[in-house]
């Protein structure tokens, strides 16, 4: 990314999210044209609707007034292109009115009797076996089609695929397959669909069930313009600044909203905690990192008002803050680098979008333009090869959720990938559940079913590339996204010498399987063949056991094969390596038939595709060509999107503060909390739209908040009256997240390495998870790496994250749980990781400090960020002098129980002049203080 | 240090001869061990007054002193499993009477139901084994409940509370009744759903922390059961290097550096709920291990519980898993078994689910029995809610939250009996409505505790976990 040629794309953004989708130079010009008011070809500061100090930002030639010439960046406007030829479009089924009398007698006539005879056997509710998911029995099964897509398009005879099939103009679908029906049949077809394909066959299917005739009656029917009301679904405005009594307090305009909450209830708030406690609040915060001794000696010692801003700006500027923070959004994306779920097949690509995440946030990419690319990035215009690689990656979003790939109907899989999308989208970018209207209307919100399958044509008109290949299990394979050759992106991991030697011998044995020179390996129980003579199938069910074997054998050589060929002899990544998961536009867009209770063979009249009702207004885009991702990012960003801001500002807060000002992150909706300070919300939204949609800004003015800066100490008679100190009386202590914790441990001995790992060990691997591929411990290849960059695999978490309640990579979440447990405290205490990194933290102190006393306040200073006190200074002297004397164990132990088998390394004991130290280290390391930030 | 030096110090009770680990751990674990620095620090002060997990007596004389919940996550639908409705069959197709789904048709369960045991308690097919103990069950067929959504019903069963955070039936459990062995957790949910609610499910709250569920199995989510995989049950149980002395050591640090900060902050239930979780931790490497290893079993049990069956294995494992933590003194243990929600593939799934379940439940309860545990053990089955009577699609039924069937056995209820109904079709209960506060209040009441009595103070009032509702089903108790 870069930032200069992003400064103007966030103003057009913030303003006009559709804009950017137009070419560069032309949208500026325009862009410059509508802002000039008084028409003199230029932009006074007066005509700049943004604020000063933007103004000031984009004149770059300091002449007081923007214009073309403050954009040198931007490509010369060119004359409007041609369109490229999009993907071709369906034609939207068109209005063609009831069917008349002689309509459908045409139907009766010439085309019902052609499809009972010819089609029914296999493609009716009544077929034995129901081919290629496609029925052809009713209107809306022709709508929705089959396997390879709707079967008739009303008006576009070319476009349905039933006249193709029948016309014999495709390889593969001929039908019926028995023999070309007469060209005077197929001509009757084609002017049915031109016609408008009419068809009185409604879905129904009384000989299945009761209740299949169910009219498309409704619990309640919804009022979408009572609905708007609802606070969440009104645009927010920016409110007043509330004047406060005690107007000493505040710093900016956010502590006048706290502040004025606490008046209101007669409280005050807490003093400023002490500069130690929040620097070490801030550097968590701020890089999920505790703040080095030199750090807070440099703050400490600086009494300048700047003092604060000044850490706070090189924090922001620190690559350890987009680690923090990108982490944070991986929880709302449900980062993770399997499939989950039944088979669990591995993404080995998946690492590719969370560094995209990381980077986005380290260079402050705006966050509106965040989101598009992560909806639509495929499909944003550019000619820059890094740009165009990485909005590719960012569409991984979209691909890297859960998903059921052993699913065998192939409709069901695409409904509930678009299932999967449309709720993450909506709970990660707008706080709404809209998923719930999949099967029934909304039971709490204002959103009908009919909008939930308005946004399935969007993603079903959408292809997801999450590139698994067909496997035992996985039997939706998809391809990846090339990315440019010229790009600059890594190309993955080094597959490890070991890894490639068994990898190979694996395919060479398929391969010798196949070609008959070695037995498949037999079963127990099976009988023994002689020596080099090949079992001949004797019946037909060992026979089909066979060709299955060897299909799965033959599968498995050809994953093989394909996943060694991306790596050089020496483990090395080639160029075809470089492929990202993600989402192009479908063959043909297409709009989804409304799903009765979310069932296929419940098909209704297909919904144009489009956007929740109660979400949209003025500016909301209509979709007129493509899947409408476009469109989607558009409205989702757009500035009168009464929720998009909200939401962000809403997670912000709630990383700093440990619970948001809606306290259901993920849900703004009716079923979710009411906000603590709604109108402190609004304006945190509608400055976070003004800045630009700037997360380091809207964080650099949380943290320099008064609000922030409150001590946490515990006020008895408050905690009375508000006890979940929703009105912030004071700081609310925190405890840090499984990365946090691990991280300031490797930090804190000197050992983390803060470089990005290149790629994931999962990089290196393809299909199933199991075990015994990844090797006992993935983790330890890493070595001491950010925890941001250890493998995510769904079921399989890394212990030292899971433990401190880690987000569930399958559900979007906003908000981590809090525990404090015993399995918490057994992986402090008998962890190797932990163990090692407490050896290296001992060899720091006994290096760094001449005397006893000078280790531990050094380990103090580490860990916790202050000195001990007089009388922890003896306690630790004591336990070192007590732990000294105890060099050999008490007893020998019977250290070889279940679980300990499992691990692969046990770390050896330590140095015996360290091994106080490092005992005392651990205990550091297991305080309540280190874990808690106040 | 010698551990003999260490013992009279700490005045603990074991005898002078330690030969295992095991002793030596136990005796280490008496008490708060601040052993190194007693008389070094002031720190007494601030430790806590009294063990917060000691076995406190219950209100009156209890019935069962220990609670397996066999929680049923998704919906089990009653209609197809221990509600048995004639009517409903009779009225296959026709619409159902009352307010419901606009063509709502009803649709009669696809198996059949048998009279079983002396009793004669109508149990479905779907149930082989469970039928055969009818006489065991006791059927709370009058269930409803407030919200048709999964995490707000799993919520209400758990906490009482769909809409605030607030401790769980195990966590008051514990906090009202203690635990019967200091060595392990006292509530121990096994593989529970990371959705529907999460951590809230077994959370304590207000409570102290020491009184929230260990989550073992750490099967978040269906994915690792539907592969039929398991994970180590308690990660890091032992240490390879450190002593158990020189860890004991290690603990008392830390342990005297939390004291002096929770002097600091009085109020601050995260540095107890640490401080605790280190001394439970430490007391647990000593009965864990050997507790979860399940190849101490005869092969005849393991048979009986389904181990050796692909679709018995995993729930098998847990409930063997629940019998060996109930026998050891754990006070309340929740099994999960997630994927009742059969919104379509009735058929199929709910069978599959049935085959899981029917011979571990039916291995647990016989084995309870034959170890003389049944008699005070209370085991509950049941989920969220219930399922329609009414037909989603051709194979599937929706949520219904305003009647279902949960049923108990064990520790004080009748056996062979049946509490409360639905109407003919099974929509709607009618006859001994039973609330989740109602069902609530009769657990705590077959526990020996009084839910309107047990309560905590908590932002100036007193909590309950029936709030201001329930009442205990009397009808039920032998």
């Amino acid at each position: 990314m870069r930032p200069t040629a992003h400064t103007w794309i966030v103003l057009i953004c913030a303003a006009w999210p559709l804009l950017a989708q137009e070419r560069r130079g032309q949208e500026l010009e325009n862009l410059l044209k509508r802002l000039d008011k008084d028409g003199d070809g230029r932009i006074s500061a007066g005509e700049f609707p943004r604020g000063e100090e933007r103004f000031r930002r984009l004149d770059r030639n300091r002449d007081g007034f923007l214009s073309r010439d403050d954009f040198p960046n931007v490509p010369g406007a060119k004359p409007e292109e041609t369109a490229k030829p999009a993907a071709k479009e369906a034609a939207e089924p068109a209005n063609f009115g009831e069917p008349t009398p002689a309509d459908l007698d045409f139907f009766e006539k010439k085309i019902r009797p052609v499809l009972v005879k010819s089609c029914y056997s296999c493609h009716s509710v009544d077929s034995p076996k129901l081919r290629g998911g496609l029925r052809v029995d009713s209107r809306e099964a022709l709508l929705l089609g089959g396997a390879s897509g709707p079967s008739v398009v009303p008006g576009d005879a070319d476009a349905s695929l039933l006249l193709k099939a029948m016309r014999y103009e495709h390889e593969e679908l001929r039908m019926p397959p028995k023999g070309k029906l007469g060209d005077e049949v197929i001509a009757d077809f084609e002017r049915w669909i031109k016609m408008g394909a009419p068809d009185p066959r409604r879905d129904a299917n009384p000989a299945a069930m009761p209740g299949a005739e169910e009219a498309t009656a409704t619990y309640r029917t919804i009022d979408i313009a009572k609905g708007k009301e609802f606070w969440a679904y009104r645009s927010p405005t920016a409110p007043a600044v509330p004047s406060v009594k005690n107007s000493n307090w505040p710093l900016n305009p956010i502590d006048h909203f706290v502040l004025a909450e606490l008046e209101e209830r007669s409280m005050a708030p807490a003093k400023d905690a002490d500069k130690r406690v929040w620097i070490r609040r801030l550097s968590f915060d701020l890089r999920g990192l505790p703040p080095t001794p030199e750090e807070i000696e440099q703050f400490l010692k600086d009494q300048t008002p700047e003092a604060f801003e000044k850490i706070v700006d090189q924090y922001l500027a620190s690559p350890a803050y987009g680690e923090r923070w990108g982490r944070h959004w991986l929880d709302v994306a449900r980062y993770a680098e399997s499939s989950g779920k039944e088979t669990n097949i591995l993404f080995p690509q998946a690492w590719r979008y969370r560094d995209y995440v990381i980077d986005a946030f380290n260079a402050d990419k705006p966050y509106d333009r965040f989101l598009t690319e992560q909806l639509a990035g495929d499909l944003l215009p550019t000619d820059d090869p890094d740009e165009q690689a990485q909005n590719l990656i960012a569409t991984g979003f979209l691909a890297i959720g859960a998903k059921s790939l052993n699913t065998r109907d192939p409709r069901q899989f695409a409904m509930d990938l678009a299932d999967e999308q449309i709720d993450t989208t909506t709970q990660a970018m707008l706080g709404v559940t809209v998923a719930c209207a999949r099967c029934h209307d909304h039971k709490f919100d204002p959103i009908p079913t009919e909008d939930y399958y308005a946004l399935a044509g969007v993603f079903l008109s959408t292809e997801t590339c999450y590139g698994t290949p067909r496997v035992q299990g996985s039997n939706h394979p998809r391809d990846l996204l090339k990315l440019p050759w010229t790009a600059d992106v890594p190309d993955g991991p080094t597959m490890a010498r070991e890894q490639r030697l068994v990898l190979t011998r694996l395919k060479e044995r398929g391969e010798a399987q196949l070609s008959g020179e070695a037995p498949a390996r037999r079963r127990p129980g099976q009988e023994q063949t002689p020596a080099g003579e090949t079992p001949k199938p004797a019946t037909p069910e060992e026979r089909r056991q066979q060709q299955f074997r060897e299909r799965t054998v033959r599968q498995q050589v050809g994953m093989l094969e394909d996943l060694l060929s991306r790596f050089d002899e020496n483990g090395n990544p080639r160029p075809e390596n470089r492929m990202a998961m993600g989402v192009r536009e479908a063959d043909r867009p297409r709009n989804a038939p409304l799903l009765e209770r979310g069932e296929l063979e419940k098909a209704k009249a297909p919904v144009a595709r489009g956007f929740p009702q109660v979400l949209s207004g003025p500016l909301t885009p209509a979709i007129k060509k493509g899947s409408g991702r476009r469109e989607l990012a558009a409205w989702i960003t757009a500035p009168d999107n009464p929720l998009t801001a909200r939401v962000m500002v809403n997670r912000i807060w709630l990383h700093l503060f440990g619970t948001g000002i809606v306290a259901t992150p993920d849900n703004l909706g009716m079923s979710g909390q009411t906000p603590s300070h709604p109108e402190l919300l609004d304006w945190l939204a509608t400055t976070f739209v003004a800045d630009g949609w700037s997360v380091k800004q809207m964080i650099k003015r949380v943290v320099l908040s008064r609000a922030y800066r409150m001590d946490s100490e515990f006020h008895p008679q408050y905690a009375e009256q508000d006890p979940e100190g929703i009105y912030l009386w004071r700081m609310p202590k925190r405890r840090l997240e499984g990365e946090a914790i691990r991280d300031a441990m490797l930090a804190v001995s000197g050992t983390l390495d803060a470089k990005r790992p290149v790629g994931s060990p999962v990089g290196t691997f393809e299909g199933q998870l199991r075990r015994q591929e990844l090797g006992a411990d993935p983790l330890s290849s890493l070595g001491p790496v950010r925890s941001v960059y250890l493998p995510i695999l769904r079921d399989r978490v890394p212990e030292a994250l899971d433990v401190f309640d880690f987000a569930d990579p399958s559900f979007v979440t906003g908000d981590r749980e809090e525990t404090n447990v015993a399995t918490q405290a057994l992986y402090l205490m008998n962890d190797p990781e932990v163990m090692r990194t407490a050896d290296a933290m001992a060899a720091r102190l006994v290096r760094d400090g001449k005397t006893d006393d000078d280790r531990i306040r050094l380990g103090f200073a580490l860990a916790l960020g202050r000195s001990p006190s007089s009388q922890e200074l003896a306690t630790c002297r004591e336990f070192l002098r007590q732990a000294g004397k105890d060099q050999k164990p008490v007893e020998a132990p019977p250290r070889r129980r279940r679980g300990a088998a499992r691990r692969a390394e046990t770390p050896p004991a330590a140095d015996p002049k360290l091994a106080p130290w490092s005992s005392f280290c651990q205990a550091l390391f297991q305080t309540a203080e280190f874990r808690y930030v106040d | 240090m010698s551990i003999d030096r260490l013992l009279p110090e700490d005045g603990c009770p074991a005898g002078p001869l330690m030969n295992t680990r095991r002793d030596v751990l136990r005796a280490f674990s008496c008490g708060f061990g601040w052993l190194a620095f007693r008389g070094l620090s002031g720190f007494e002060s601030v430790l806590p007054q009294e063990d917060p997990l000691a076995p406190k007596p219950p209100h009156f004389p209890a019935r069962a002193k220990r609670v397996i919940f066999l929680c049923m996550s998704g919906g089990p639908s009653h209609v197809d499993t221990f509600d048995y409705k004639p009517g409903l069959k009779a009225d296959h197709g026709k619409a159902p009477s009352g307010r419901t789904r606009a063509g709502a048709k009803l649709f009669a369960s696809p198996w059949e139901f048998r009279q079983s045991g002396q009793s004669g308690l109508w149990i479905s097919e779907l149930f082989p084994e469970l039928g055969k103990l009818a006489d065991k069950l006791c059927l709370l067929r009058g269930m409803h409940t407030d919200l048709p959504a999964h995490p707000q019903a799993a919520l209400k069963l758990h906490t009482g509370s769909f809409q605030f955070v607030r401790p769980s039936l195990g966590a008051w459990t514990l906090y009202g009744l203690g635990t019967m062995n200091r060595n392990l957790p006292g509530f121990v949910t096994i593989n529970p759903p990371s959705g529907q609610g999460g951590a809230q499910n077994y959370g304590s709250a207000f409570l102290p922390a020491i009184y929230q569920g260990l989550r073992t199995g750490g099967d978040r989510g269906a994915g690792m059961a539907a592969r039929g995989e398991a994970r180590e049950p308690v990660a890091n149980i032992d240490n390879s290097r450190l002593s158990d002395a020189a860890q004991r050591r290690q603990l008392d640090l830390s342990g005297a550096l939390n004291a002096e900060r929770k002097r600091q902050d009085r109020q601050e239930s995260g540095v107890e709920g640490v401080i605790q979780s280190f001394e439970l931790a430490f007391r647990m490497q000593a009965e864990i291990p050997e507790l979860l290893d399940l190849d101490k079993e005869p092969a005849s049990v393991r048979t009986e519980y389904g181990l050796d069956d692909d679709e018995t294995r995993g729930f098998g494992t847990e409930c063997l898993m629940a019998r060996r933590l109930a026998e050891k003194g754990v006070r309340f243990i929740e099994v999960n078994r997630g994927s009742w929600d059969q919104h379509r593939n009735l058929r199929e799934d709910l069978a599959r689910n049935a085959r899981a379940i029917d011979r571990p439940i039916a291995a647990l309860l016989r084995d309870l029995d034959r170890r003389g545990l049944l008699a005070d053990t209370l085991v509950l089955w049941g989920g969220e809610f219930g399922r329609t009577p009414y037909a989603q699609g051709n194979d599937g039924r929706d949520h219904n939250h305003k009647g279902f069937t949960t049923w108990m056995a064990g520790g004080g209820v009748k056996g062979g009996f049946s509490y409360g109904a639905t109407d003919d079709h099974g929509i709607e209960a009618v006859d001994g409505r039973t609330s989740i506060h109602d069902w609530h209040s009769t657990i705590l009441h077959l526990l020996g505790l009084d839910h309107e009595k047990l309560t905590y103070r908590h932002a100036g009032r007193d909590f309950r976990l029936t709030d201001v509702h329930g009442t205990p089903i009397r009808d039920i108790l032998a």
